[in-house]
């Protein structure tokens, strides 16, 4: 049909440049900006023992939690009783408004909203009654509870903490949600329904998410060697990401530095398995490839790649094999690492905190590095900036994640 | 940014029937779907009823192979979807690369999610079946609708509760207007499950959970005290009208105005849920470039839930002012109940077969204007959103 030529992928028709302004990160090797960002730069890592279950009867027993973290210098006396994934995206989104020096009340409220991706939200309310039905019987539980369990309880906790009335949405696309509830957050900015959105994600640690991953056989024993030639598996971890998007235009009249420019972004679908990744990597290649044609730019253009990268052998293989098909000869010039070697799968929030590794790289020029990297795998002959942060020129950098339902995802971040 | 957004294809599973002109037919005579449930025991619950669907076979739309590993939900989002291919002749048409799925879903997976952890706790976390795990990611239902028709293109999940699948239609005709794909299938599903049934019991949402109430879905009666749980799915073929026209598709109707407006204090009294949904409204008819006195029809979210109800006929008063009295009013969810995710998508269904067929849908309020030109749809989640969707007739 004579029709198919014309799609474009692309907005050619929207004007309004997005940028980010505000940065908030709860993670397992620090809290706030400054802190994750030294410790992504210093490679900590954030792997230990499991403290919030007894693993005695697991396989594994080592993942990427968010010690001590308290909620208590972000509560409000009218914030009711919350789960922690809500607590984990309002320290975050709090953090994200007090950085970009947004003063609520001086905007309307209603155009600003929230974006809040996740893979199991509330899971712990779920887990703990969980636990009291499965000792004590279903009458022992306090019923109650299951009010904060719904996953839209995160984004709508965000907007009555911090007042907001503008749109309001959770999107759950699993492992990948954080670069879905961006993107659409820098659409509704751009299509002119808001001025400002708080974006990202949030993941409390999930102990159903836990047990099927090590059931899949998916979880590391000791730590997270993404592109190693002995990597082991995945770390699953927690945590928030929440950053603040709004227009050029309106960070230039506020009289604030951006940090970088969300350009475009990718999203596709493989199809094929709930599981299972797409063995040609088509969905990968695809969402890379929407990304840079959104953008307008060229493989070439783009200098790091933070990676989906989890560390198992099935992923890093099939992750370097997409990039090297949409990069080409550039693959091999392109820096590409994967931050999960240092805070693990934090799932929905993985996405988020990665972008703001992005965002932080394009502004410093300065590349996180992959840590736990011993041994080159020669099917991951790719430089993962091993060990040590590099400096370098960072422009363009991509964001890479995928999730469970084969959905996959690309976000492009440039330098202002 | 021109091109008209529009519904080509409709697949509904609901208590009150499958197909678009078994829901239509069961919704025009005044049928209900509350029965008493069956699908998990009640004994502990002064309630009973729910709008159950009990003759749902996916074996039908899905064949048997591979479902096995398919929760309700899945199957009951799935099946619809099927529906909505097969009446929007969609089947063949596009490349895998330009189709996608949008589902509002929040409470179906809460069962599959719970099982799997008790499963573990009985049975030690090394003898939990891996196959039961995908089932407990909130994007499944979607999932299985791209994998069971090879969707590449996009795959999204929204999980707004009681507005999910009115603000999934907004997300996907964004990206069907940004040029990102060429046909979504777009929809929203809820499967009756014990655990949401209980939250919702034990927070005196359900009518008949206090004492001396009459179970009874009631929305804009006197006789309301509560809500009635209800389960389905639908699920509708989304295009740009050049796209459809261009394949000859039959255009339902469009999507020409949406407004969603949250409200931080969902525990006060009505005025601010007023002064949301109000806006909402007033967003959704200015995007569509319209005038209050052009609506033909409200589909009202009214649950039967008082508070509910109050605000919905204050918000109707307030945004149609002197015309409020001449435009009918309908609350399809005193048929269907309380659907949750699903319920978005039944009223747009219906706003669609209003507009197709000429008739009205059971009306507690108003006049039959001469021609249904412009559906309202309403909705709220008990966590803050209002949202606000306008279907119009064919350009």
């Amino acid at each position: 049909m004579d029709w198919q030529s014309e799609i474009v992928y692309g907005s050619s028709y929207m004007t309004k440049r997005v940028v980010i302004t505000g940065l908030g990160a709860v993670t397992p090797i620090g809290s706030g900006k400054d802190e994750f960002w030294q410790a992504l730069l210093h490679g900590k890592s954030g792997v230990s023992e499991v403290t919030r279950f007894d693993t005695t009867q697991y396989v594994r027993h080592r993942a990427c939690e968010v010690k001590e973290f308290d909620f208590a210098p972000y509560a409000k006396a009218s914030d009711r009783a919350i789960g922690k994934g809500s607590q984990l995206a309002i320290a975050a989104a709090s953090q994200a408004l007090e950085d970009a020096k947004l003063n609520l009340d001086s905007i309307d409220p209603y155009r600003i909203g929230v974006s809040v991706g996740t893979t199991a939200g509330e899971i712990q309310i779920l887990e703990d009654a969980n636990v009291v039905r499965h000792r004590d019987g279903e009458d022992a539980i306090d019923p109650n509870i299951f009010r904060q369990h719904p996953v839209n309880n995160i984004p709508s906790n965000v907007g009555i903490h911090l007042g907001l009335k503008g749109p309001n949405m959770i999107i759950p696309t699993a492992c990948a949600a954080g670069n879905y509830a961006i993107g659409y957050a820098c659409d509704l900015i751009r299509l002119g329904r808001v001025d400002y959105m708080l974006a990202g994600g949030s993941d409390p640690f999930s102990k159903v998410a836990f047990t099927g991953f090590c059931r899949l056989g998916a979880v590391a024993p000791d730590i997270c060697q993404p592109f190693d030639k002995n990597r082991k598996g995945m770390m699953v971890g927690e945590g928030a990401g929440v950053i603040l998007l709004e227009s050029l235009d309106s960070a230039i009249a506020r009289g604030v530095e951006p940090y970088a420019e969300v350009i475009g972004y990718g999203l596709s679908c493989d199809g094929y398995h709930m599981t299972t990744p797409h063995p040609d990597g088509v969905g990968v290649i695809a969402a890379m490839k929407k990304a840079l044609q959104d953008a307008g730019i060229t493989p070439e253009d783009v200098q790091y790649i933070s990676a989906h990268g989890t560390g198992t052998p099935a992923n890093d293989k099939a992750e370097v094999t997409a990039i090297k098909t949409v990069m080409g000869g550039h693959a091999k010039r392109v820096m590409i690492s994967s931050i999960k070697s240092m805070i693990g799968h934090t799932m929905g929030a993985a996405s988020a905190l990665e972008a703001i590794a992005c965002a932080l790289a394009v502004k410093n020029n300065l590349v996180p590095p992959t840590i736990n990297f011993e041994e080159a795998d020669p099917e991951c002959d790719i430089d993962c900036v091993p060990n040590q942060a590099r400096e370098a020129q960072v422009n363009i950098a991509l964001n890479n994640a995928y999730a469970f339902g084969g959905n996959n995802s690309c976000l492009v971040i440039r330098k202002l | 940014m021109t091109d008209r957004i529009v519904i080509t294809g409709i697949g509904i599973i609901s208590p009150i029937g499958t197909g678009k002109e078994n829901f239509w037919q069961n919704l025009l005579a005044g049928a209900n779907g509350f029965r008493p449930i069956t699908l998990f025991d009640t004994v502990r619950y002064r309630t009973k009823l729910a709008a159950e669907i009990t003759d749902f076979n996916p074996k039908i739309y899905l064949g048997s192979k591979g479902l096995r590993y398919f929760d309700r939900v899945s199957l009951l989002i799935t099946s619809a979807a099927k529906l909505a291919v097969q009446d929007g002749n969609l089947e063949g048409i596009y490349q895998p690369d330009d189709v996608g799925a949008v589902i509002g879903s929040t409470f179906g997976s809460i069962n599959s999610i719970s099982s799997f952890d008790l499963e573990a706790l009985r049975e030690g976390p090394n003898y939990v079946s891996p196959m039961d795990f995908p089932n407990t990611v909130l994007n499944a239902p979607a999932a299985r609708v791209a994998i069971q028709f090879e969707m590449k293109g996009l795959n999204s999940t929204i999980s707004n509760a009681e507005t999910s699948s009115l603000d999934a239609m907004q997300y996907a005709a964004d990206f069907l207007r940004l040029n990102r794909v060429k046909a979504l299938l777009v929809g929203g599903a809820y499967a009756l499950t014990p655990d949401t049934y209980w939250g919702f019991y034990e927070s005196k949402a359900l009518s008949g959970s206090v004492e001396g109430d009459e179970e009874i879905c009631a929305p804009f009666d006197s006789l309301h005290n509560g809500i009635i749980l209800g389960e389905g799915a639908a699920v509708m073929s989304v295009e740009t009208e050049s796209f459809a026209k261009n394949r000859g598709a039959h255009i339902y109707g469009q999507i020409s105005g949406y407004g969603n407006v949250f409200n931080p204090n969902p525990e006060s009294d009505d005025s601010e849920w007023i002064n949301a949904g109000r806006r909402a409204i007033k967003q959704a008819l200015d995007e569509a470039n319209l005038k209050p006195e052009d609506i033909s029809l409200i589909l009202s979210g009214a649950n039967s839930s008082p508070k509910m109800d109050r605000v919905q006929t204050e918000i109707i008063k307030e945004v149609f002012g002197p015309v409020a009295s001449e435009i009918p009013v309908s609350a399809l969810k005193a048929q269907t109940g309380e659907c949750l995710d699903a319920t978005g998508a039944f009223q747009t269904v219906a706003a669609l077969m209003a507009i197709n067929s000429g008739q009205l849908p059971p009306i507690v309020k108003g006049k039959g204007s001469a021609e249904i030109k412009h559906v309202l749809i309403t909705g709220s989640s008990f966590t803050g959103n209002s949202s606000a969707l306008i279907i119009s007739a064919p350009a």
